[in-house]
């Protein structure tokens, strides 16, 4: 038991940290690798619900896909972020004001709440023989079953992104030519056919 | 497959959605893609007043009479849209056959909120909606102001987002539950880290209806996006999310009514009197009326914060009347174009009666409306409203409702002063609307009789509650 | 059919007045007066059949149009309901309006704004339709007032006219004073009853009979208070004595607007709505004494106030009141079939007087008033011949129209027992020879004896068109005829058939009646006739040797009792003086200072301030959202 908490307490305070950092270092590389830091973190706590395939797909996607695929352009494109020095003292005290009375207000309400869901009602499991299967069949046998409508919309959101970013960032320019094939093969009367009599040649 | 009926108007859709994607992509034929997206918005109108009655997906997406009418007002809004970017597409630099697809997505994912009955179903149908709404407010490339109200939007959309889904975190964590009975039941009154979470899907719900304090981006976002599509934000997404607002807060926290009417009756109050000051003071039209859709909002959320049948139905009734408002608003701001430029200064409506006296009537008429000057439609809404609630005996809520709207009422009539006693400019082009007479006419007309024959629009609304309360 | 009756004048109302939006031209003041004129007298018809179709067997007919307001137990529909009473009342206003639509094709032909007037005449006829059609009395109200504001538009037609203007402000504002407690009565009707329709109204009333009700901390019996305010209504539209001031000054209207508003149909609408209710004033013997009390009253003073009058219009205005006081007598006294006979025969015969008074005025060259006309009748005979006819109706002469609706009305006073009944019965004699001696007075000032115009204008005299005679000579034929063909049907034998219920009608003896009494209306109608051709035929200036006499009497009655100046001096200057003081001191001064002004100059700076939140930046927009936050959560937390 105490050897979990300590693991959880570990990959958390890490978690924390490290998203700390994104958001504090001044090189956009170093932004992301922190990025990477935490979602292996995150990786770390579901591991530890014994959630391994949701672990596994974490890190699959969003450190091998994704967070690369960030890396990749923030160095490609070479930031050099300026933050104006004086904008943020400006907004430094009210900022700590607004954040030190929401950590208080949840401290409060942590302080104030008991957490007994013992005898609550909850919708019958559909996972209710899970034993004997993998944690990746259990969930394969819902998804597509009874959760299949969050599923699917979740498709249609990434649909969505997608024509968004090729509305906004794709554009056809002006004044470059393209190759049209069908018009180049549809082309008629700029071609003669000459029969060239040798020795006199053809005016053009 | 039997629980795919109940989604059926969601899936065709979707279906037509994406078949009208692949086709714009080898047929440049805007109009045609347009007019075929319009057509099936009405075939699911159809569908879904025929759909029958049940909760699908683990009661996470319930089809009932609330939700019927719900679809059918965001749907008529969709249309509308749909119809005055016809009108505009070439001027306003928004050619793109992907704008009736993208409107076509945000309305799944609003017929998803007001279905929802399930956080997780709320959140992601909140997301479709919000995520084809910050590509559509940045559709003009070439606009500085578009580009910034899509940014906007989109990075302060994202905060809302994160506040719903911390305080949806909360729910889950103090409920046990997600669904929206399943945690009624299951409500503990005296746990403070649920008063707590309601507060934060509150704020991110707020955020989408543009509910002070969390209006900021809706006066930057509406001038900045093109028209048709700052109408589509004042249409469809404002009823969507209040649809949603009201089934959240009925349907799971009715028990503790007493905690969450508050935070309304805070937003309410302040939603009603920024609009009213701070709309006097603009010279845009479009900014005047994300004012003025902030201060509608905060209207019908009396309705919510009565927490009775009275106050729904009347939050129903100023929904559609709304509606039709917004409607006629949007058409009339559309058709302020000359040698293929628009208009979108108070000023430059001066005298218009001079030119357009048919066209000026009609839109003082829509504008007398908005003020709530009887015997209009305008009118009627917020009298239902503040009937429900001196019957609640929530008094203090429909005095500063009574005055806020005094206040507004000076920036409505100084737009008919300025069309009708000022020095005229020039004409109008006249030849360009006539897809938008389809819209101004009928929503003119409607505003007009209301007061003849309201009983439809009751009827509607009694029928519609019947299934939340 | 009955659908086409209520809506042609508003088709036509509409049509009418888009047109007068255009130019006006030849083509479109025509196409405005065959349209209404059409349209109207397709009504008639249609009313007319409606009416004799339903004589023998006046079934109760009753259309929902649809459902107007629905709230809680409250329910007002749009409807048609076609019972007796409502169908004589449709043949009334339907032809009399048909004749005038008609007539005023000729009598306005030199005005410029004609699809106007036409247009309003519709209007009008439209909401008296409505009112009379009403199943409920909160259509009626829309009716009573649709009618007060055509009448308040046509009087100050001639808007450019100063004193046409004040006479519509006057109509408008003094009617308002009835309209007040028609209102009143409407909502104690629902608040005893709890229903404000006529069915559920008239078939519940016996039993709250003896209902008592809070009034102002005082007990009062339900229905007496109703019929009162009730009451009150009427007398406001129908000119009964107190708010009676309106009606005279209404002839600055048009003269097709006098005969068709201000003596035919609007102002009847108080006896009708008086008979309408006769269940409910049946029960109410409190209420009926003073309908009698005030009928009569009015019977009286307006008859001695048009025996002095010069301006032709206003002699026959005063008659209008007088007669209307007769009505109201026979509804006090639980004659309601008599009431609405008179009503009938009455709408003819002063319509013919006023479109008679029409040409007349139209033949000397829009001069109203009497002094400058005289001996004119061999330029206009048949103006004369037609005014002859309605004047003989009025007087009661035997066998016209008003013969036989005043006699019976006479004698009803003569019969009852009501506590006033004696005071109406003197009343209401005396008032005869009066009628009768200042009908005659007209008659005889403008058509015979020695002219008093200038000699150019008397040349110009002539007879008018075709088109304004032929609207007299067929409601000459109503008032010589109508009376004798529907006397059964009203008071006499067939009365039960006939009402079939939509009125009480109450059955009283009337053979006991001697024959001196019998005779006597007649007889003194005579007297008068003869009075009158003595002191202006006879000895032409013998009435001016009474009036010297008599000056005081004379002042006093051509001052109208002075009831103007009364008002003015009790209501109009103590209003206005306070009026003063509220707008120069306490509006001016301290409202207008702290209040509006104030808060105007407050609000344009909030909102100057509001405006600058919106700074454009999105890191102030979060910190607007978070700060929100914040505090709606340290409240909750406070709170909790």
């Amino acid at each position: 038991m105490t050897a979990q908490l300590l693991t959880f307490y570990l990959f958390s305070g890490v978690i924390l940290i490290s998203s700390l950092m994104v958001i504090s270092t001044k090189n956009p590389v170093h932004s992301v690798l922190f990025l990477i830091l935490s979602f292996l973190n995150a990786a770390g706590l579901f591991v530890i619900l014994h959630a391994e395939f949701l672990a596994m797909i974490l890190i699959i996607v969003y450190v091998g896909a994704v967070a690369v695929l960030f890396l990749f352009v923030v160095m490609m494109l070479d930031f050099k972020t300026s933050i104006n020095k004086d904008n943020i003292l400006q907004y430094i005290p009210i900022g700590i004001l607004i954040g030190v009375v929401f950590i208080a207000e949840l401290i409060i309400v942590l302080i104030n709440t008991k957490f007994d869901l013992s005898n609550i009602q909850v919708l019958p499991n559909p996972l209710s023989d899970f034993t004997g299967k993998s944690n990746t069949e259990a969930i394969g046998s819902v998804l597509y079953t009874d959760y299949i409508l969050y599923f699917q919309l979740s498709g249609v959101i990434l649909l969505v992104a997608m024509i968004g970013s090729i509305v906004l960032t794709l554009r056809e320019r002006v004044g470059v030519k393209r190759q049209v094939v069908s018009e180049q093969l549809q082309r008629q009367g700029k071609i003669d056919l000459v029969d060239v009599k040798s020795g006199k040649g053809v005016d053009i | 497959m039997q629980s795919l009926v109940y989604i059926l108007p969601e899936i065709f859709l979707f279906i037509v959605a994406t078949v009208l994607l692949v086709t714009g992509l080898f047929l440049k034929k805007i109009k045609l893609i347009n007019l075929l997206a319009i057509f099936s918005l009405l075939v699911a109108v159809f569908l879904i007043l025929n759909q029958p009655f049940q909760s699908a997906f683990l009661n996470s997406f319930v089809v009932d009479e609330f939700s019927l009418v719900l679809k059918v007002m965001i749907l008529i809004g969709s249309i509308a849209s749909l119809i005055m970017f016809v009108s505009s597409k070439d001027d306003l630099n928004i050619n793109i056959y992907e704008f009736p697809i993208l409107i076509i997505f945000s309305t799944i994912g609003m017929m998803v909120m007001v279905s929802a009955n399930d956080l997780l179903a709320m959140f992601i149908g909140l997301e479709l909606q919000s995520l084809s709404l910050y590509v559509l407010a940045a559709l003009n490339r070439n606009s500085l102001l578009s580009s910034e109200a899509g940014i906007k939007y989109f990075i302060l959309g994202a905060l809302s987002s994160g506040l719903l889904l911390f305080g949806i975190s909360y729910i889950y964590g103090f409920s046990g539950n997600t669904n929206f009975n399943l945690i009624a039941v299951n409500i503990n009154p005296e746990s403070l880290g649920l008063i707590i979470g309601i507060v934060f899907v509150l704020a991110g719900l707020a955020f989408k209806v543009s509910a002070v304090p969390f209006h900021m981006w809706t006066p930057d976002v509406y001038q900045g996006a093109p028209t048709p599509i700052t109408g589509f934000f004042a249409l469809a997404p404002k009823i969507a999310a209040m649809g949603l607002l009201v089934r959240f807060l009925f349907n799971s926290f009715g028990e503790i009514y007493i905690d969450w009417q508050q935070i309304i009756f805070f937003i309410s109050i302040a939603s009603m009197m920024l609009a009213a000051f701070a709309a006097i003071a603009q010279t845009n039209l479009k900014r005047l009326m994300a004012y003025s859709s902030i201060g509608h909002i905060g209207y019908a959320l009396i309705g919510v914060a009565c927490f009775t049948d009275e106050g729904l139905r009347s939050l129903l009734i100023y929904l559609m009347i709304y509606l039709i408002m917004n409607i006629a608003v949007f058409a009339f701001l559309l058709s302020l174009k000359r040698n293929d430029g628009y208009f979108e200064n108070i000023s430059d409506l001066s005298g218009m009666h001079k030119n357009h006296p048919l066209r000026t009537m009609l839109i003082a008429l829509i504008m007398f409306s908005l003020a709530g000057i009887p015997p209009l439609a305008g009118f009627f809404g917020k009298f239902y409203i503040f009937v429900a609630a001196i019957e609640s005996e929530m008094l203090f809520l429909a005095i500063i409702g009574v005055v806020a709207s005094v206040i507004s009422a000076f920036y409505y009539l100084r737009i008919v002063k300025i069309m009708y006693f000022d020095e005229p400019k020039e004409e109008f082009d006249g030849s360009s609307i006539q897809s938008l007479n389809l819209l101004y006419y009928p929503s003119s007309i409607l505003i007009i009789i209301f007061f003849i024959y309201p009983s439809p629009v009751i009827n509607i609304s009694e029928y519609a509650i019947q299934s939340i309360i | 059919m009955a659908h086409s009756i209520i809506l042609l004048p508003l088709i036509g109302f509409l049509i009418s007045c888009s047109l007068s939006f255009f130019k006006s031209n030849k083509f479109i003041d025509r196409a405005a007066e065959i349209i209404t004129s059409l349209f109207i007298t397709i009504t008639a018809i249609f009313s007319f059949y409606i009416f004799i179709d339903n004589i023998g067997d006046p079934s109760f007919v009753s259309i929902k149009l649809f459902n107007w307001i629905s709230s809680g137990s409250f329910n007002a529909d749009w409807s048609i309901y076609l019972d007796t009473a409502t169908r004589v009342m449709l043949v009334v206003i339907t032809s009399v309006s048909a004749l005038v639509h008609i007539y005023s094709v000729g009598y306005m032909s030199h005005d410029d704004s004609k699809p106007r007037f036409m247009g309003y005449l519709s209007l009008f006829t439209f909401a008296m339709l409505m009112l009379v059609t009403a199943d409920n009395f909160l259509q009626l109200f829309f009716g009573w007032e649709g009618v007060g504001l055509a009448s308040y538009l046509l009087i100050g037609f001639w808007y450019k006219k100063p004193t046409a203007n004040a006479a519509a402000i006057k109509a408008f504002i003094v009617n308002r004073i009835g309209d007040f407690g028609l209102a009143l009565g409407i909502f104690t009707i629902f608040i005893v009853f709890g229903s404000i329709e006529y069915q559920t109204v008239f078939n519940n009333v016996t039993s709250f009979k003896n209902v008592n009700f809070n009034f102002l901390g005082i007990e009062l019996h339900a229905l007496t208070l109703i019929c009162i305010f009730l009451f009150i209504g009427a007398m406001g539209k129908s000119a009964q004595l107190f708010l009676h001031t309106w009606l005279p000054d209404a002839m600055e209207g048009p003269t097709p607007v006098s005969a068709l508003i201000h003596a035919a149909t609007m102002v009847t609408a108080g006896v009708f709505l008086v008979v309408r209710c006769s269940p409910l004033f049946d029960l109410a013997p409190v209420a009926l004494d003073f309908v009698v009390l005030i009928g009569a009253s009015t019977a009286f003073f307006a008859a001695t106030v048009g025996l002095v009058q010069n301006d032709i219009k206003r002699v026959i205005a005063y008659s209008t009141c007088s007669q209307l006081g007769y009505m109201f007598v026979a509804a006090g006294l639980g004659a309601y079939g008599a009431a609405m006979f008179h009503l009938f025969t009455h709408a003819f015969f002063k319509a013919l007087l006023f479109l008679g008074a029409g040409s007349v005025i139209h033949a000397v060259h829009e001069e109203q008033d009497m002094r400058k006309m005289g001996g004119i009748s061999n330029f206009v005979p048949i103006t004369q011949l037609m005014m002859i006819i309605g004047t003989i109706s009025l007087m009661g002469f035997p066998f016209t129209s008003g013969y036989y609706s005043k006699d019976a009305i006479i004698e009803t006073a003569y019969l009852s027992n009501s506590n006033f009944a004696d005071y109406a019965y003197i009343l209401l004699t005396v008032g005869v020879v009066m009628t009768s001696f200042y009908s005659w007075r007209l008659m005889f000032l403008v058509f015979n004896g020695k002219t008093r115009m200038a000699e150019e204008d008397l040349s110009k005299v002539h007879e008018s068109s075709s088109v304004m005679l032929i609207p007299l000579i067929i409601l000459a034929i109503g008032a010589l005829f109508f009376g004798f063909l529907f006397k059964n049907y009203f008071i006499g034998y067939y009365s039960d058939v006939f009402w079939n219920g939509s009125i009480v009608v109450h059955h009283e003896d009337h053979h006991s009646i001697p024959l001196l009494i019998y005779y006597l209306p007649a007889i003194l109608g005579i007297a008068g006739f003869i009075i009158a051709w003595f002191m202006y035929i006879r000895k032409s200036d013998m009435a001016k040797n009474i009036a010297e006499l008599n000056k005081p009497l004379y002042n006093f009655l051509l001052n109208k009792w002075y009831f103007d100046e009364l008002y003015n001096s009790i209501f109009v200057k103590p209003a206005m003086a306070i009026g003063q003081i509220f707008w120069k001191f306490i509006d001016g001064l301290i409202i207008d200072g702290y209040g509006p002004n104030g808060i105007a100059a407050l609000v344009s700076r909030i909102s100057i301030k509001a405006k600058q939140v919106q700074s454009g930046f999105i890191y102030h927009y979060a910190f607007a959202i978070l700060i929100g936050l914040s505090i709606i959560i340290t409240f909750i937390i406070f709170r909790f």
